[in-house]
């Protein structure tokens, strides 16, 4: 009887552990949240913010619609290489990577998350602003990418290698090449694992500042052209922020708001595409 | 000075209302008083480097877009070193550094004859402090004081070292947090020549540098904004910060013992008045702390502007020396909105003359007469 | 050959002649751009330490082994060494892992479960999430404005009050310093350890947990003798996730721990972190030993994560007698 009570009690308590940590872990981000809202709403509720591009000290108004553009393109390409490229390894990890070089890739990755975000900016300096004799967009996104990779790429291995193999080997024995059983049926089974990888990285990537140093420099003109030093909203948070002149730090308050909005929009709306994928 | 000033401005003035600020051609100014500004071909130019002064170069380059809107300058602060590194390379048309190169750098760059360095504003340092009851220039501090400090000799704030040069204040029972640059700055830099100019004792352990080894226990932040909230945030905290945080923050900062021994609050006069005491400061003698005269500043110094004296791009570089000479002279008035001081005249004209150097393809750039 | 799942299961003279041809080139085409993908990570990860390398010869030569061991770190007269960082680093890392790896596991065991309290899952799972949108330099503002003042005023006396007979909570507190870096790190860490160890747990197959709970286990028991141990090398790889996160975590950490290059047991005096030397230094270093220096510096991080990583990999490998990350 006796240890049916402690049993008993120890699950009590456990369950009990388990709704505090919910709760302190769903504590943060409202904290955060409702602090950048706070700070971030009057810059972001000045007319030209979005339309604008910035203004120096002295001269009212200004807005940050360079950095705007500028994230979505540098984060866009940025993706564009990392998520196909991350989602092949991790194909290529849990299909055919039972084996050494498998480990190896695996090991790599792991090595590469942690690394010092700095890093990917003097990787893509390298490869990409002192080849060329200039600061680009698109080394921007050389770093952004291959900070992402490890992410997605264990993201998606994880994901692909929970799929039973009983789907699999239905996939084959109704005869279809390997290469359909995963690209049609493996992976969309994994989708919500993959997306939530990419996603994840995406929004690591919109938020990185050091890698943009050295590669974007930043711009307050209105660019689009990826070739050319492009702004980012990152980069003008880390820049204004603890600025003494308050509209600049409103400036910048008002950009970490809209940042954390765009993200969290686009989880809301992947979140959707893959449950609507699932049923 | 004033009348020159006076008359460009008006200058300036009609040219903008003949131009108009959105237009894609801007008509020639060649009528009007002995040096107009000249007319800057279309261009997108680069620059990069120190944080001391992008107040005043952000400032500078919009009003010259809203003059010039054929030529956009964009100016990122991403340091001084960061500046001269990428001239050096080659990815921006102008560094800006608050220290001009040093000879390594120089030889990285092809050599001092290839480098054209113009000193492009000017600015000085405050202490700021965090005591309750002790008002803006309340707290006098002399060089032995602050190297005291600095150097953990003096660790409490009602330590008698302190209160025989404040006699009329009450400073607290209070340990003092000293808080410094962490990142690596003209800032402290300037600072840090200071100290070494007037106490030997920093000379010799410390030494002047971007970068310092500080002493145990004292705190770092990172740039100048970070320094100056740490210490409104924290009671009994006391660091070096740039004028311009200090001001437009409303901080408290220190009354400092100059070279004349008189106690001065930091200003752009005093800064303007420590600079006129060194007419001969060029990029190999830069220094301007610890200048004589009653209302100089101690820890004051220019910052500095760095391009290539060849200019590959011919049209780049004529823009480039335009805007750089709008900006030593017509430009100087937007140093003054952001609490920098205006280059004295002769500082103008040395930066002319070097500006005047600048060619392409063999031609001069600069075309305009006199100084 | 590789043995992929496949080779196991459809034996080949099953397969019929006709379409023999057609599945070896499409696997053979897929296969050979799966090995590509591959072999580029190899580059990258070869010009990466390349980029690294090359710049820091000038400090390895200068300082050697001593480096590593030396608590100076004097620009001016040019005499490095990456101790205290290297503390720091490892200190601050440790504690964010260790606020964060219980309740992230906590949380997914939580959000892992279904039946019941279904409404409250999804939005619970997505809001944790979200703490991964926000830029770490947010954080780092958040930290530098909100958490110091209360570190230093509430939550650090009041361990130094209960816990200040260990070495590790002596001393005054300033709100900056290891502890509070290290409480912004496991916040950084959270959303990964959470979302990771969440997609790792639900995937345990609820036969296996029905089985456990049909036996009398409690679901105490159930997760610790079922749910853990099948999701044991997932969880490992989560933790794996988040240590290497938070080593390399530069800007939050840069606005909280103090920036000052010495060596405490006391959790509240301040530090330094590899990443932020660099990052701090620099833009600004001048000369190519002190540039030198700060590339070393990365490269011990990256050394670092290394070492790490084997000995997860040790662990995981006792364990499991096998490869890892194999379900």
């Amino acid at each position: 009887m006796n240890r049916l009570w402690v049993r008993i009690a120890l699950d009590r308590l456990v369950v009990g552990l388990i709704a505090v940590c919910v709760t302190i872990a769903a504590i943060p981000v409202v904290i955060l949240f409702v602090f950048v809202l706070i700070k971030g709403l009057p810059g972001m509720l000045t007319p030209g913010f979005f339309t604008d591009t910035p203004h120096p000290i002295g001269v009212p108004g200004g807005g940050v619609v360079n950095a705007i553009v500028g994230t979505l393109i540098i984060v866009g390409l940025a993706s564009a290489f990392a998520v196909p490229f991350g989602t092949m390894i991790g194909i290529f990890l849990s299909e055919y990577g039972r084996n050494q070089l498998g480990n190896a890739v695996r090991f790599i990755s792991d090595v590469l998350t942690g690394l010092p975000s700095i890093a990917f900016g003097i990787f893509g300096y390298t490869v990409l602003v002192a080849t060329v004799g200039h600061f680009s967009a698109l080394s921007a996104s050389l770093a952004l990418g291959v900070l992402m990779l490890p992410v997605i790429l264990r993201a998606t291995e994880t994901a692909l290698v929970l799929v039973p193999g009983s789907l699999r080997e239905a996939g084959l024995a109704l005869g279809a090449p390997r290469w359909r059983v995963t690209l049609e049926i493996i992976v969309p089974a994994a989708l919500g694992g993959i997306v939530t990888g990419a996603l994840l990285s995406m929004a690591r990537a919109a938020g990185e500042t050091a890698p943009l140093l050295f590669t974007a420099l930043g711009n307050d003109f209105f660019s689009t052209n990826p070739l050319r030093p492009m702004g980012a909203l990152a980069l003008t948070v880390f820049h204004n922020a603890l600025s003494p002149y308050p509209n600049l730090q409103d400036q910048a308050w008002a950009a970490a708001l809209l940042l954390v909005m765009l993200v969290a929009v686009t989880n809301i709306l992947a979140r959707i595409y893959v449950r609507r994928i699932q049923h | 000075m004033k009348r020159f000033f006076v008359g460009s401005t008006a200058i300036a003035a009609l040219l903008l209302a003949a131009c108009g600020s959105n237009n894609g051609t801007a008509t020639n100014p060649s009528t009007g008083a002995a040096n107009p500004i000249p007319v800057p071909p279309a261009a997108a130019l680069t620059g990069a480097g120190a944080t001391f002064p992008a107040p005043f170069y952000d400032a500078a380059r919009f009003a010259y877009n809203q003059k010039f809107s054929q030529v956009t300058v964009n100016y990122q602060a991403v340091g001084s070193g960061a500046g001269i590194q990428q001239l050096t390379k080659k990815t921006v048309d102008f560094g800006a550094s608050d220290v001009p190169m040093n000879a390594t750098e120089l030889t990285n760059a092809g050599g001092a004859g290839s480098v054209v360095e113009i000193a492009s504003t000017l600015g000085t340092e405050g202490l700021a402090y965090n005591l309750q009851g002790v008002a803006n220039g309340q707290l006098k501090l002399t060089p032995d004081t602050i190297a005291g400090i600095f150097l953990r000799h003096i660790t409490n704030w009602n330590d008698p070292a302190l209160a025989a040069d404040n006699s009329g204040v009450s400073l607290p029972n209070q340990p003092i947090t000293v808080v410094h640059r962490s990142d690596g700055s003209g800032t402290t830099y300037i600072f840090s020549d200071y100290m070494s100019t007037v106490n030997a004792e920093w000379k010799t352990k410390i030494g002047k540098g971007k970068s310092l080894s500080w002493p145990a226990g004292e705190q770092g932040a990172s740039g100048n904004a970070a320094v100056a909230t740490t210490i409104k945030n924290t009671p009994g905290a006391i660091g070096y910060v740039e004028l311009a945080y200090i001001l437009q923050t409303n901080m408290t900062q220190a009354s400092l013992k100059n070279h004349d021994g008189q106690f001065v609050i930091p200003s752009a006069e005093g800064a303007t008045a420590a600079a006129t005491q060194f007419p001969d400061v060029t990029p190999g003698q830069f220094s301007i702390v610890d200048a004589p005269g009653k209302a100089s500043a101690p820890i004051t110094g220019y910052s500095w502007l760095m391009l290539y004296k060849d200019q590959a791009d011919k049209t780049k570089g004529t823009a480039l020396v335009d805007f750089l000479y709008w900006l030593v002279k017509d430009g100087q008035q937007y140093a003054v909105t952001v609490h920098y001081a205006k280059l004295p005249a002769n500082m103008v004209s040395n930066d002319v003359t070097s500006l005047k150097t600048v060619t392409s393809g063999g031609s001069t750039l600069l075309t305009v007469s006199g100084s | 050959m590789s043995r992929g799942t496949a080779d196991r299961v459809v034996p080949a003279p099953l397969v019929a002649i006709g379409r023999r041809r057609r599945l070896n080139t499409g696997d053979q085409i897929f296969r050979g751009l799966a090995y590509v993908a591959a072999i580029l990570v190899f580059v990258i990860a070869f010009i990466l330490v390349l980029a690294l390398l090359l710049p820091a010869l000038p400090s390895i030569t200068r300082f050697g082994l001593g480096f590593i061991v030396s608590r100076v770190w004097d620009p001016v007269h040019e005499h490095f060494g990456a101790l205290p960082a290297i503390y720091g680093t490892l200190v601050t890392s440790a504690i964010g892992i260790v606020l964060a790896f219980p309740i992230g596991l906590g949380a997914a065991l939580f959000l892992a479960e279904e039946g019941g309290l279904r409404m409250i899952r999804g939005p619970l799972s997505f809001a944790i999430e979200l703490l991964a949108a926000i830029p770490s330099v947010v954080i780092g503002l958040w930290a530098f404005f909100t958490l110091t003042p209360l570190m230093r005023a509430n939550i650090d006396p009041f361990l130094n009050h209960v816990f200040g007979f260990l070495p590790l909570f002596r001393g005054t507190a300033s709100g900056y310093g290891y502890l509070t870096a290290g409480v912004v790190l496991a916040i950084m860490v959270l959303p990964i350890m959470t979302a990771l160890s969440r997609d790792v747990i639900a995937a345990v197959p609820r036969a296996l947990r029905e089985a456990s709970l049909a036996l009398g286990a409690t679901r105490a028991e159930t997760i610790w003798s079922v749910v853990l141990p099948y999701a044991r090398v997932g969880i490992t790889g989560a933790i794996l996730l988040s240590l290497g996160r938070a080593l390399g975590e530069t800007i939050a950490v840069t606005m909280v721990i103090g920036n000052s290059p010495n060596i405490s047991a006391s959790l509240f005096s301040l530090g330094y972190t590899l990443p932020s030397v660099i990052a701090n230094e620099f833009t600004e270093a001048v000369g190519n030993v002190y540039q030198g220096a700060l590339f070393e510096l990365a490269l011990i991080l990256v050394v670092i994560t290394v070492l790490v990583n084997v000995f997860a990999r040790l662990l995981i490998w006792r364990f499991k007698g096998s490869e890892p990350a194999s379900a």
